[in-house]
């Protein structure tokens, strides 16, 4: 089989789409929001949902645990999404279906609708059937809006119908149209339905009112028409589904609302995160604990007994649990809802030859493909359940197999990948970063939270999401030997690096899976050798000139001060934003956003003074703000060098001036302008 | 390695008063390795010097190199070029002497000035720190004295030491940064289980392989003058 490989940070690598992480976190820490949305949308159609309710494997493999907490990674991308809703809107394109060739779309589910979108780029014209009156699957009417407000999921469905894509709302196959009649007048069909259905337990008792299923009870709710419960409820399950059906039942108002499911604590398919919220709520879990059956009386549920679970998984980890009937236990409930497992409904593929065996859509993964030519599958309905962005995935493979059945006739095998991460982040490097607090929001209180289904999680702030977003380690992009340097092996790099990860051997080499990107070594390389992946600050002179001379000499407001701040300490894009011409001329203040001022070389702080600056002013993070460890002694001992030799040529090491940011950037920068500004004039009039 | 250290800006900027197209070049091997004379520097001395002529109002274009040895022909030849189709009407070098000395060899009527005082044959100590451990004399006779040279070492360059001023193992010249070689030698030879060999004096050393007997030259017979390069 073909194989695709990539070095992966292990957050990309972890994102079933491959989110390029590292990039639009950096985006958002130069305050290029809405570069770091191109950056999302590129993959993840549903970026404003996932920003709320992705299960952020991202999160659990950044590499930064090891050193203290992930970066929110999640949070970020529900900031970026909130911050650039009219940049999105501005870049919405319509596409001319210029293939000429026809697909439907069964099923409005993340999966569907990545796929149409995908596809609809491409050319093809596009038909989404949805038998709702609303798009979004699961995420429109399964996930509690407590979770997922609907302005946020259609967000991103406006974004992906203005590519021109038809719905049909309202509009069940089957019922309103055939499938046989979609084959007529479509060249390819793709089945995205999704597990829809909730499966029921055939245990004595379940006929009896007050029992409900999962999917349909969420259904009611998200649709403002939820089902009665009595004041007891049991909801059974303990997976993602169980807890989404908890909370929901416990802010309908019941005094109790208690889960019980056959696995143990550690064995619940739920994520921890969500447990622990749905405990926070008041809800009770039973573990280890199987249903056996509902009490009635009069045809009313009254209870339910359960008998003790003692294995779910058997030697093959497979689903077969077992039970000790001996050890029972009952409880008096009204209600109960069942949140077992779902299912797919296929019932539009009787009398099609599309193959369906005991429920089950019968399809091939590798190729999204059902059993007869042209029909294609994704989604939950092929994958089983999975989350959303599993579903988005699987909607890009199936776009990439429709378009290559649509060109070629042939059923297209999708290559499967190897994906090679930069791999974990050694200990003894780790135990010498430095530690930063991750930045975490408040829930609102529990208590509140029950009363109603109105989002219970804010999104980050501004400035919360610059210094979230400062605590990526950008990993894998740090120090390179640049193919042309001439290395002489001379060990300054080994010498001066803080994380001991710079070695020599003929020359020098910073592996990428330990190399923390503080770009110290590049500022030191007598050889000019090292280049830094991102971040590089070995163009500052030309970048500088390249302003100044797009600028009218003349017209600058003397004193001239270029200055180089600590990106890390902007708390807002006030000073993110690139300068434009006239308020340089007007200021005469030219700002250098580094990431890091500790990266700055000799060079950086004397050639200024040659493109005309009367002053260089380095402004540096708070006292204990460094990242990285090591960087102010080594910015302190360089900045005494350059001073000396400004003195030798002329200068005056005075004109050097070095400033720490205090209370915020906003407050602090221009009050160490106006003292660059004041000083020189005090020194020019002396 | 050969270490040097930076000239004095000001001396450098008075060789070149009457130069218009100046030429900074570094040299990535030794200079480079002691953080006097590689890419950077050479970077950082042109910025240096176009910033001090702007100054005084002069129109002095400064332009910067660095090529890898500047001791060897194939390296320096593109350099020469450069020279001659720049108009480059001077050259600071930032290599050590020998390098000064190779391009002027070569470079024509266009004057080379040397940027770094070639100070010492040493080794890295510790980061930052070199010092110095050979004087290139020609006949190595640390073979006597444990590995440890005394005409580098010592500060009168002693073959018997040590001498009076030799206190608590430091050297009286410096007592602060410098040890007395001749404890060291004492110490190593001592370590070595040949102190013994302290009672005998050193012979009187041969100087002609050293400066004295004139401009030294080696020949590796094997690749030199080789008859078929000639003819190509």
């Amino acid at each position: 089989m073909e194989k695709e490989s990539h070095l992966y940070a292990t957050c990309s690598a972890a994102c079933p789409v491959h989110t390029d992480t590292r990039e639009y976190v950096r985006r958002i820490s130069t305050g290029d929001y809405e570069g770091a949305l191109d950056v999302l949308l590129e993959v993840n159609p549903f970026s404003s949902v996932c920003g709320r309710i992705c299960h952020h494997p991202c999160e659990s493999q950044c590499r930064r645990q090891v050193i203290d907490a992930p970066v929110g990674l999640r949070l970020l991308k529900r900031f970026v999404v909130e911050n650039t809703r009219e940049y999105r809107i501005q870049r919405r394109k319509k596409v001319e279906p210029v293939l000429g060739r026809k697909i439907a779309v069964i099923g409005s589910g993340p999966s569907g609708l990545t796929a149409a979108r995908d596809l609809a780029m491409l050319g093809y014209k596009v038909t989404v059937f949805e038998k709702d009156s609303m798009l979004g699957g699961m995420l429109a009417h399964a996930i509690p809006r407590y979770r997922l407000p609907v302005d946020a999921l259609q967000e991103d469905i406006d974004d992906i119908l203005a590519l021109g894509i038809e719905s049909r709302l309202n509009c069940e196959v089957g019922k309103d149209v055939s499938f046989k009649d979609l084959r007529k007048e479509y060249d390819a069909i793709l089945i995205a339905v999704g597990l829809a259905e909730s499966h029921s337990l055939p245990i004595p008792g379940i006929g009896s009112d007050g029992i409900l299923l999962g999917i349909p009870f969420l259904w009611d709710v998200a649709n403002g028409s939820p089902p009665t419960l009595g004041d007891r409820v049991m909801v059974i399950g303990g997976g993602n589904v169980a807890i989404d059906v908890a909370r929901a039942a416990k802010r309908l108002g019941p005094s109790q609302v208690i889960m019980a499911c056959l696995e143990s604590r550690e064995e619940m398919p739920a994520w921890k995160w969500e447990i622990e919220e749905a405990e926070e709520e008041g809800i009770s879990i039973m573990n280890s604990w199987g249903p056996k059956a509902i009490l009635e009386q009069n045809g009313k549920t009254t209870g339910i007994e359960f008998k003790r679970c003692t294995r779910v998984f058997d030697e093959n980890k497979r689903f077969n649990p077992q039970y000790d009937e001996s050890v029972t236990t009952s409880l008096d409930v009204d209600s109960v809802i069942l949140t077992i497992g779902q299912k797919a409904n296929l019932d539009f593929l009787k009398e099609t030859t599309v193959g369906v065996d005991r429920g089950r859509l019968i399809c091939d993964r590798e190729s999204c493909t059902a059993t007869e030519r042209g029909v294609f599958v994704s989604g939950e309905v092929m994958t089983g359940p999975g989350s959303a962005i599993q579903a988005v995935a699987t909607g890009h493979d199936v776009a990439r197999a429709i378009h290559h059945y649509l060109e070629t006739g042939e059923t297209l095998k999708l290559p499967q990948e190897s994906i090679e991460t930069i791999g974990e982040l050694p200990a003894q490097t780790a135990a010498r970063a430095r530690k930063f607090d991750h930045i975490d929001v408040r829930l609102t209180d529990a208590s509140q939270r029950i009363k109603d289904f109105s989002p219970i999680e804010p999104g980050y702030t501004e400035a919360q999401a610059l210094s979230e977003a400062r605590r990526c380690l950008a990993c894998g992009t740090g120090a390179v030997l640049a193919p042309s340097a001439q290395c002489a092996g001379c060990l300054t790099c080994v010498r001066i690096c803080p994380y001991g990860v710079a070695t020599v051997e003929r020359t020098a080499s910073m592996p990428a899976q330990e190399c923390l990107t503080c770009g110290l070594c590049a500022a030191e390389c007598p050889a000019a050798g090292v280049a830094l992946a991102r971040f590089a600050t070995n163009r500052v002179k030309e970048t500088l000139e390249s302003i100044l001379t797009d600028c009218s000499a003349e017209k600058i407001q003397r004193p001239l001060v270029v200055s180089y701040c600590c990106l890390y300490e902007a708390t807002s894009r006030k000073y993110l934003r690139e300068q434009t011409r006239s308020e340089i001329e007007e200021t005469g203040i030219l700002r250098v956003m580094v990431p890091c001022v500790g990266r700055l070389g000799s060079i950086d702080l004397v050639s200024p003074f040659e493109l005309g600056a009367d002053r260089v002013s380095i402004i540096a993070c708070h006292e204990t703000g460094c990242l990285y460890t090591g960087a102010e002694e080594l910015l302190e001992r360089r900045i005494q060098q350059a001073r000396r030799f400004l003195d030798e040529i002329g200068v005056g090491g005075e004109s050097l001036q070095f400033f720490r940011t205090h209370t915020s950037a906003e407050e602090s920068w221009p009050q160490f302008w106006r003292e660059s500004k004041e000083d020189l004039r005090a020194t020019s009039a002396a | 390695m050969i270490v040097a250290d930076p000239k004095p800006f000001q001396e450098v900027r008075g060789f070149l008063e009457n130069y218009r197209k100046i030429l900074i070049l570094g040299c990535g091997t030794c200079v480079t390795v002691c953080l006097s004379g590689g890419e950077a520097q050479a970077e950082l001395l042109a910025s240096g010097l176009r910033i001090a002529f702007k100054k005084d109002g002069k129109e002095v274009t400064v332009l910067e190199d660095t090529v890898q040895r500047q001791c060897e022909q194939e390296f320096v030849t593109p350099v020469l070029e450069r020279v001659k189709k720049e108009g480059i009407d001077a050259v600071v070098t930032l290599a050590c002497g020998v390098g000064v000395n190779f391009l002027s060899d070569r470079i024509g009527a266009v004057p080379v000035f040397p940027g770094v005082n070639t100070t010492f044959y040493g080794g890295n100590v510790e980061a930052g720190l070199w010092s110095e451990m050979c004087a290139g004399c020609g006949e190595c006779i640390t073979y006597l004295t444990g590995g440890i040279c005394p005409i580098a070492r010592c500060s009168k360059h002693l073959l018997n030491g040590p001498c009076g001023g030799s206190e608590k193992g430091m050297c009286e010249v410096d007592p602060k940064n410098t040890e007395c070689v001749w404890q060291l030698i004492y110490d190593r030879m001592k370590l070595l289980g040949r102190l013994d060999e302290m009672r005998n004096l050193l012979p009187m050393k041969d100087w002609r392989p050293a400066m004295d007997g004139g401009v030294r030259r080696t020949v590796r017979e094997h690749i030199y003058r080789l008859s078929y390069k000639s003819q190509t």
